[in-house]
């Protein structure tokens, strides 16, 4: 079997719409919409958010499959710990494709994008994890926790409940990665440098053209859900909290808050 | 997924909203676009195709044999807002599949091609 499996090998069933995050871009934009993800002012915001979540965990579930494979000498326990993220990862999918069926909405409604994918793509174990389990990790983090809080101001204690549950397993997660980026790395500052490097180039390429915030800066709009309005965040923000409870650092927060509001990149 | 009959008999969580239906006028211009590129009228399918995009859908035209495919079949379609991305297979008893992807959108009151890329051999629709 092939270690390191490119972008464009990742496997998907025929009747799957898998394509590059430009092309996704490219059509929102061409509809005049923000160029990144579905923002919650839109109609279709919770099916999108989802959607994506759910591509995201079968994602998860691959890589951390992938990391298991790709690293044979890597310490037993980072082994059991992969295998613990893919058996994680695999139920947060379920819970996903069922949360999808309850907003209206199936897998495959939308396309997929490679994104997520293209963050595997490094032959350092140190990097790998520093990269998925604290870079993307957090960010799902970020996503679920503002999920919660919408799904408490809909009234809805099904999405609130099954995505804390997922939660949970996501700062698991990340401090697994914190602990092993540590671990790997030890007496070798560079290679440590290295899997900083490119966790922070995995925060830059999510950071959705300086569109999130802090929770507190976040302005509130009114979205309608089924029968409801209600005030949800115009941004996509960053959980301080659970990040916290994850093992990130409050200067590591703060320096992701500041990264995120000042970038450019769009 | 099965499916579970009636929803609203069913215990548990009921859907919140209904599943958006993709829109007819969608739907047949998808299917006018390939029988165009079954039959070989290119200029048909050109004329569905907005004008940047349209020396791509001239290859892919180009590279169907006209009457060879005796089928069109639609794989998969995912929407982004109000577009879709419709991955489609043509068929035929003296020729190799032929497989396309192209995004369509609505251009006033017609559905018109944004771009389409021809997957014959490609194992995702993983293009750069």
């Amino acid at each position: 079997m092939q270690r390191m499996i490119p972008v464009d090998k990742l496997a998907r069933p025929e009747d799957h719409i898998l394509v590059p995050l430009d092309k996704i871009r490219e059509a929102r934009l061409e509809q005049g919409m923000t160029p990144f993800n579905a923002m919650p002012y839109e109609e279709d915001f919770l099916k999108t958010r989802l959607h994506g979540i759910c591509a995201g965990e079968f994602q998860a579930m691959e890589a951390a499959g992938r990391t298991l494979f790709d690293f044979p000498d890597a310490p037993w326990e980072f082994q059991l710990d992969m295998a613990r993220q893919v058996w994680d990862e695999s139920r947060h999918a379920e819970i996903y494709l069922k949360l999808l069926e309850y907003v209206g909405s199936y897998l495959g409604e939308f396309p997929e994008s490679e994104v997520l994918w293209s963050c595997t793509q490094v032959d350092d174990p140190a990097c790998r994890v520093a990269g998925i389990n604290r870079g993307l990790e957090g960010l799902a983090c970020d996503v679920f926790e503002q999920l919660i809080r919408m799904a408490q101001k809909m009234g809805d204690p099904v999405i609130e409940r099954a995505v804390d549950y997922v939660l949970a397993d996501e700062i698991t997660h990340v401090r697994m990665g914190s602990k092993w980026m540590r671990k790997l790395t030890e007496g070798d500052p560079e290679r440590l440098k290295k899997a900083q490097a490119f966790q922070e180039n995995i925060d830059n390429l999510f950071n959705f053209g300086g569109g999130r915030t802090s929770q507190e800066d976040a302005r509130q709009i009114k979205q309608r859900f089924g029968e409801k309005d209600v005030e949800v965040d115009a941004t996509l923000t960053i959980a301080r909290e659970a990040r916290l409870l994850a093992g990130f650092t409050e200067e590591e927060i703060d320096r992701l808050i500041k990264g995120m509001s000042k970038s450019a990149a769009y | 997924m099965p499916d579970l009959g009636n929803r609203a008999n069913v215990m548990g969580p009921q859907p919140l909203g209904p599943i958006k239906p993709q829109p007819p006028a969608m739907l047949a211009a998808v299917d006018a676009f390939l029988a165009a590129l079954m039959a070989g009228r290119k200029d048909e399918a050109l004329a569905m195709t907005r004008e940047d995009v349209r020396e791509r859908v001239a290859q892919i035209a180009a590279a169907i044999k006209p009457g060879v495919y005796s089928d069109a079949q639609v794989l998969g379609k995912a929407r982004v807002v109000e577009h879709y991305f419709v991955k489609a297979r043509l068929t035929g008893s003296s020729a190799p599949p032929f497989t396309l992807q192209f995004r369509i959108g609505p251009e006033g009151d017609r559905w018109t091609v944004r771009e389409a890329v021809n997957l014959t051999g490609v194992r995702s629709a993983w293009t750069k």
